[in-house]
């Protein structure tokens, strides 16, 4: 089943070269790629394919060395430092592979962290109870576990209201069940909460709950691949 | 409070005890500068209260005799606001008691029933003359103290060969004896050998048969132009032999006192300013580990939504906390160190009045300077936080590049060294912010020790100077007039004398190229064993007969070298004598001549002041008792007792700069440890990987050790030239001719300065590498960014 909303996201032609140390690194070469809004787009492909640069640049996080990225008819490669931020603030929810939680916050204040930023957060408690962590929400994320971190993302992320959710490898630190709970998670958040998820990972199964999978490879789109019928993440095996 | 201020809270808490130790560095430049400026401020502000109080002369002119209308003439001078004319002279007193004590004593004449309208006294105890009691006296407070004079009792003094008994009316405070200088060539004398006493005018005037003036004290008017009315008391003073000119600047008292404050001064600004740059280099240390250790979250913060601008304050506020902590506590610390120094200071010092204030001012201050270089120093590593790329920042830095170093290529050996000193060689040569932390860390600590240490040394070696070597007779006889020659001769056939020397003291004004000077030319045998001379060179050298040594100081007061002729005007008239030299004196300074070219000065005369005695050990106690029993004698003056005196009086300066030794030992762990602990945790990663391919924890404890001490013993040959340096220029500070410091650090200091830094350096590694043997392998490893 494909999903019916407008182009929400465009790049075109969109390329990234960046120095690593005394290399210059060609992370992207002319990408080119709609996305939909309400879609769960996968992104796959080997280490070093450009995935995550591509979650990045459409994050606002880092910039296109050529090419335009646009969010809802905006082009977010022509924005200033602080429109960046604003996009970031009220546009996008990240959540990372190594979670990324500040160790010193609470799970509430990690959320809290992020809601303080926008004017109409959700409230905090109840997002919490949403990724089933209501009772764990004064501890320490060295008091949790990592699917229980990585919910905090994705609570950290859903809890500011932003229409985009980009995951970077969510169950990459994570176990087979955990993942598949976390992959759960963000099913609901996109149909749900109507959220368009971009989900970059190397595990070709997930790539089955998608609307859409996009394959990268040397910093080229090799394939892009519609489901017409993305599966429960619940039956997902791997 | 927003979970961005509840981070920056727990992220100090984190790290507390680097943030404490950061926090104890601004800590004591803030309570230094604090406690010495206040104190400074104190001591200020109580000089210039006695001083308006008691009306402290603006100057004062010597002459030779004058009658008690010139006080009006001087008063009708525009400009000059009161004149008190008075009777000084040196004269010799006896002591109540059963032993017959005997000294020289400065009789000042005072108004009989009231005040006087210049140099007043205030009385602390007894009262001032009182019509009733018919020969009554002041005594100066220091001197009353030392030998236990109190209201009520008797002593005598010896006018015109005649002696005459007072009763002690009361103690009292001058304004002119704070510090209680005999001159500036004699500024620390025993109240065994000197003080002061004031009598009544009517008293003298019995006594010489007429009203006796000597001295004209004179205050003016606010703005009055101070030359111009010297200028014009001088020329009404001429006709009565004007013998010196003393303005309140050259006062001896207030000469040493100013010096003090100068002192005070240079410490509140110099050490602090030291201080607070190593806080500020341990700020910026500590903030670009905490950001670079943060780099992920500082992402996160970007990714989430955070500013550039909330970034930067948030990373800049713990420079600021730290700034906060440390100037808040230093000026609470240094106000009460403050009041400490004041007081421990002001029982050296008779004081009339004592302001204690609180600074609120310096106190603003202390705290402005405590926080503005943390903030200075924050901004660079804030800045950078703030502007590191979110996506960057989530990325695995590259590793710093590494090759092999110079000093392997030139020295091909190195390469072949096992491990244990391999490493650290290049870790030394990898990071090298971070190991030129360390070493700049390590210099500043070492040459603040060095610097207190210096003053310490110097001290001892002024007093094994003054008391060993040049003034190395035991006793030393003044006659109240002077004596025939022969007298030496009689003096050296008593038992208890080894040696009698005889020596000539003649006041004189030196005078080269307009600029003048008034000290005493000394008279000595050309091979005297009791009076040492030596060179600038440090060598000994005598006085020939052709021409004068003088005291190193003159060389700059009176401009002039060796082999310039300088005119001494004397009170048998004018004679000019080439320079012949200039001689080590650290205290006051003098002119040195043969004792025939002095009798020479005194108008050809076969004259002496006094005599110089070398004393069986076992009989110098009875020394002044047996010189006593010549009534010639005014006074005697014991080396010991001058060289108990004068340690005493550099007995606080001791004090200080061990408390700041103190201060520069604790600065220097501090630093030390920060940059060490610093150095140490940024790397418990690479350190983890290493523990994990079996590296032990003592060959990595090793390999840590070996690095920090290499660093720390280049930063002590770096400190040692710079604490040098800096102690040379505090020593140019005190070159007067009142004293005058030589820069002396003995041997054994450098090597315990040595063994204190590298102490403090291996303490330094412990909590680094205590942290280190506890770690959990399995996650360090892990972490993206160590």
């Amino acid at each position: 089943m494909a999903a019916k909303g407008n182009i929400q996201i465009n790049l075109s032609q969109v390329s990234k070269t960046y120095p690593m140390g005394m290399v210059k690194v060609e992370a992207l070469k002319g990408v080119s790629l709609e996305i939909k809004e309400g879609e769960f787009l996968v992104i796959m492909g080997p280490s070093g394919s450009g995935k995550t640069t591509l979650l990045n640049l459409v994050g606002g996080i880092d910039s296109a060395t050529s090419g335009s990225i646009s969010v809802d008819d905006t082009d977010i490669t022509t924005m200033d430092e602080r429109e960046l931020t604003n996009y970031r603030r009220n546009h996008i929810g990240f959540v990372f592979q190594f979670f990324n939680l500040i160790p010193t916050l609470t799970a509430k204040e990690n959320v809290e962290f992020a809601t303080e930023l926008v004017k109409e957060p959700r409230d905090t408690m109840a997002v919490l109870e949403e990724v089933g962590l209501k009772e764990r929400a004064a501890h320490y994320p060295s008091e949790l576990s990592g699917g229980e971190q990585q919910r905090v993302a994705i609570a950290r992320a859903l809890a500011k209201d932003p229409p985009i959710l980009l995951c970077d490898e969510p169950t990459g630190e994570l176990d087979f069940e955990t993942g598949k709970h976390i992959l759960n998670m963000l099913r609901m958040a996109n149909e749900k909460n109507r959220k368009t998820v971009l989900l970059v990972t190397h595990n070709t199964a997930i790539g089955e709950i998608a609307h859409r999978v996009v394959r990268l490879r040397s910093g080229e789109i090799i394939e892009v691949k519609q489901n017409e019928r993305p599966i429960d993440p619940q039956e997902l095996k791997w | 409070m927003n979970n961005l201020q509840r981070k920056l809270l727990r992220d100090l808490a984190a790290s507390k005890g680097l943030f404490l130790a950061v926090s104890a560095i601004i800590f004591l430049g803030v309570a230094f500068f604090g406690a010495s400026f206040m104190a400074f401020q104190n001591l200020k502000a109580s000089y210039d209260y006695s001083y308006e109080r008691l009306h402290f002369a603006d100057f004062t002119v010597k002459v030779a005799e004058a009658p008690q209308e010139t006080v009006n003439k001087l008063e009708a001078i525009s400009g000059v606001k009161a004149v008190t004319g008075r009777m000084n002279a040196d004269i010799p007193l006896k002591l109540p008691g059963g032993s017959v004590k005997t000294l020289l004593a400065r009789a000042i004449s005072l108004p009989s029933t009231s005040h006087p309208a210049v140099n007043d006294v205030k009385v602390e105890a007894g009262s001032y003359f009182r019509e009733e009691l018919e020969n009554s006296l002041l005594v100066e407070k220091s001197f009353a103290e030392h030998h236990k004079l109190k209201p009520g009792d008797t002593v005598s003094l010896t006018v015109d060969s005649q002696e005459v008994s007072f009763r002690v009316a009361g103690i009292v405070t001058s304004p002119e004896y704070i510090f209680a200088a005999k001159s500036r060539q004699e500024l620390l004398v025993s109240p065994e050998t000197f003080g002061v006493v004031f009598v009544p005018q009517s008293v003298v005037a019995s006594l010489m048969g007429k009203p006796v003036i000597n001295e004209f004290c004179v205050t003016i008017d606010d703005g009055a132009d101070r030359a111009g009315i010297i200028n014009q008391v001088e020329e009404i003073l001429t006709p009565y032999g004007v013998i010196d000119v003393v303005s309140s600047d050259e006062q001896p008292s207030n000469a040493a006192l100013e010096l003090d404050l100068q002192e005070f001064g240079e410490m509140a600004e110099v050490f602090p300013f030291l201080f607070l740059i190593i806080g500020a280099l341990a700020t910026y240390i500590l903030l670009t580990r905490i950001v670079h250790n943060q780099r992920a979250q500082i992402g996160v913060m970007r990714a989430v939504g955070y500013s550039r601008r909330q970034v930067l304050i948030h990373y800049l506020s713990f420079a600021l906390i730290i700034g906060i902590v440390g100037s808040i506590t230093g000026t609470v610390a240094g106000y009460l160190l403050s009041e400490t120094m004041t007081t421990l200071y002001i029982t050296i010092l008779k004081l009339p009045f004592t302001l204690m204030e609180t600074h609120w001012m310096a106190m603003e201050e202390g705290i402005f300077i405590g926080i503005v270089p943390c903030l200075i120093a924050g901004i660079l590593p804030a800045y950078a936080a703030s502007r590191i790329h979110p996506a960057e920042a989530m990325r695995t830095p590259p590793p710093t590049g590494g090759r092999r170093l110079l000093l392997e290529r030139l020295f091909p050996f190195l390469t072949r060294l096992s491990s244990l000193w391999k490493m650290p060689l290049r870790n030394i040569f990898r990071n090298r912010r971070r190991s030129l932390s360390i070493i700049i860390g390590v210099a500043f600590g070492t040459s603040l020790i060095l610097v207190s240490a210096a003053f310490i040394d110097s001290v001892e070696a002024i007093l094994g100077l003054q008391f060993d070597q040049i003034q190395r007779y035991d006793a030393q006889i003044t006659f109240a007039q002077p004596q025939p020659t022969t007298l030496t001769t009689k003096v050296q056939e008593w038992s208890e004398v080894t040696e009698a020397q005889p020596v000539l003291k003649i006041p004189s004004r030196l005078e080269h190229e307009g600029n003048t000077y008034s000290t005493l030319t000394v008279g000595i045998l050309s091979d005297s064993e009791l009076y040492g001379l030596y060179s600038m060179s440090g060598e000994q050298t005598k006085v020939t007969g052709d021409g004068i040594m003088l005291g190193e100081a003159l060389q700059e007061t009176l401009d002039i070298d060796t082999g310039d002729v300088v005119t001494l005007h004397t009170a048998s008239g004018l004679n000019q004598l080439k320079v012949a030299g200039f001689i080590k004196q650290p205290m006051g300074s003098l002119g040195y001549v043969t004792l025939n070219q002095a009798q020479k000065l005194a108008g050809d005369e076969d004259i002496i002041s006094g005599l110089m005695l070398s004393v069986n050990p076992q009989h110098i106690d009875d020394i002044r008792g047996k010189a006593f029993q010549m009534p010639v004698v005014a006074s005697v003056e014991l080396t010991a007792e001058s060289r108990a005196i004068v340690s005493d009086l550099f007995d606080l300066i001791d004090t200080m700069m061990w408390i700041m030794l103190g201060f520069g030992a604790a600065l220097a762990l501090a630093i030390v440890l920060t940059m060490v602990t610093v150095s140490i945790l940024e790397r418990r990663r690479e350190i983890a990987t290493m523990r994990t391919m079996g590296y032990s924890k003592g060959k990595l404890a090793a390999m840590l050790t070996i690095e920090n001490l290499f660093l720390g013993l280049v930063g002590l040959i770096l400190g040692i030239p710079l604490g040098y340096g800096l102690a040379l220029y505090f020593f140019s500070l005190f070159q007067t001719d009142m004293i005058s410091f030589d820069l002396v650090i003995f041997t054994h200091t450098y090597v315990l300065t040595a063994g204190l830094i590298i102490l403090i350096v291996l303490i330094s590694q412990v909590p680094g590498i205590r942290h280190l043997n506890r770690l959990e392998l399995a996650r360090v490893i892990k972490e993206q960014v160590s």
